[in-house]
């Protein structure tokens, strides 16, 4: 579904990312593990573009992304993306910060946006806060009207990027319930994250990063009990206690 | 005190005949419309230039940028009486007109400041979220940041205008008779000093008082909604 090859980004003089080449079948769940600074999410961002590759090539169901002149809106309709600080529109309730897109896009009107909506807030377990402003929610709420909203668009893929990490302890769980309910159900995901659990229980695949390059890439089972690589086991023996 | 109150205000004075009240209010009347259509002037103004600041072109964004950083670089008495004397002097302009131009120019390149901080201060998170939506930076402007930045922009704006109709104070340089130009009419007619210039400045002061008052209230407004 996605082939990326030789992707390289480089901000000024800093070489973030020095040449990954993956492919990411649909309803595959992919966690991007790594230390901070490794460049796991720029190469997320990469995905839909909120950064442009300085080289390489990305295409998402046969169509080149980062071809001249390539559609990057539709791009984004296709690929939901959830952010580590929630970004919801501060000035929107709840339910307007779901049907939004939708709706401003002509995918479908207000009220079928809406009835969406519901269902969406249904599935994420906030029914009630329909008609509350972003202001009024925690963060785990907060995080999932976010994924609400990205699945509002109907997407084929979702990137997250560190959901959890700007969480309370006591909201994770209700997060990655929603993001493990959401994978079973058949969802691409690519996921940047620190929870080691989840990676291990939810993905399908582990990418191990560090220094701009894919070091490991294996089964969740394989990366975590049988590490192959040096950096890997380093990087583990810190993060699993 | 009382005499003095008569003569600067009251009696009849100059070869026109008009008491200093009378003059006072005409000041007035010229320093509040050109202050008001200066505003809106600066406003549409301001807004174009923020436009052009961000845009990806450079033929759009140099020009604007010229033109804040003139404006801002000389003092707005030197545009007036350049623009009055020189720009404008083969036109048949009238100084009020040629007034509100001037601070309309000064002030258009002050709002295109406002704005640009006001949409700049809008985090970076916002943009990003609503193009991963699918907006396109349109719509985004549109539905996400200028909702959010109006906020920022609203008070910071009615700041300007407190500014403008202090600054108008120097429309005495280009002979048009505002506020501040009546009182020093009043002055050199009746040689009082006191009178005339209190009655002015206490003028500045409740309007400016009275402006503040009401956005100190809209600012409250305003962050109800946060």
């Amino acid at each position: 579904m996605i082939k990326i090859t030789n992707l390289h980004k480089s901000f000024g003089d800093n070489q973030v990312l020095k040449g990954i080449s993956q492919h990411i079948a649909r309803g595959e769940v992919v966690s991007v593990i790594g230390p901070s600074g490794s460049g796991k999410s720029t190469f997320l961002r990469c995905i839909n573009l909120l950064e442009q590759p300085t080289e390489g090539d990305i295409v998402i169901d046969g169509q080149s992304i980062t071809a001249k002149g390539a559609c990057i809106d539709k791009l984004r309709q296709k690929v939901g993306m959830v952010f580590q600080n929630f970004n919801l529109f501060p000035h929107k309730t709840v339910m307007q910060n779901i049907t939004l897109a939708p709706v401003k896009l002509g995918l479908m009107n207000q009220v079928e946006a809406d009835r969406q909506a519901v269902e969406l807030l249904a599935q994420v377990g906030l029914q009630d806060k329909a008609n509350a402003y972003p202001a009024s929610l925690s963060g785990g709420q907060k995080q999932r009207v976010a994924i609400a909203r990205a699945l509002a668009m109907q997407p084929e893929l979702m990137l997250f990027d560190e959901p959890t990490s700007a969480l309370d302890p006591e909201m994770v769980g209700d997060v990655l319930d929603v993001m493990k309910s959401l994978a079973l159900a058949g969802m691409t995901m690519v996921i940047v994250t620190h929870e080691m659990g989840f990676a291990r229980d939810v993905s399908d695949r582990v990418i191990f990063m560090d220094g701009g390059y894919v070091v490991e890439d294996s089964s969740p089972q394989a990366l975590f009990s049988a590490p192959k690589e040096a950096r890997t086991q380093a990087f583990l023996s810190k993060v699993l206690r | 005190m009382i005499d003095a109150i008569n003569t600067s205000l009251f009696t009849p004075i100059g070869d026109d005949g008009l008491i200093g009240i009378l003059l006072i209010l005409n000041g007035l009347k010229v320093t509040l419309m050109v202050t008001f259509f200066a505003m809106i002037l600066g406003a549409i103004l301001g807004i174009t230039t923020t436009m052009m600041k961000m845009s990806s072109k450079w033929y759009l964004r140099w020009p604007a940028d010229l033109y804040v950083g003139v404006i801002r670089g000389t003092p707005v008495v030197v545009q007036l009486v350049i623009l009055y004397f020189i720009v404008l002097s083969s036109l048949d302009v009238d100084k009020v007109t040629a007034a509100i131009i001037a601070f309309g120019l000064n002030s258009g390149a002050y709002i295109s400041e406002i704005i640009r901080a006001g949409i700049e201060a809008v985090d970076k998170g916002q943009t990003e979220a609503a193009r991963s939506l699918g907006l396109s930076p349109g719509m985004t402007m549109k539905e996400v940041i200028m909702p959010q930045a109006v906020k920022k922009i609203l008070p910071a704006l009615g700041n300007e205008f407190i500014v403008l109709l202090k600054e108008t104070a120097v429309i005495g340089f280009i002979g048009g008779v505002d506020l501040m130009r009546a009182g020093e009419i009043i002055r050199s007619r009746t040689f009082e000093d006191s009178v005339p210039l209190f009655t002015c400045a206490i003028i500045y002061l409740l309007l400016t008082y009275s402006f503040t008052f009401m956005l100190s209230k809209l600012e409250k407004r305003l962050k109800q909604s946060d």
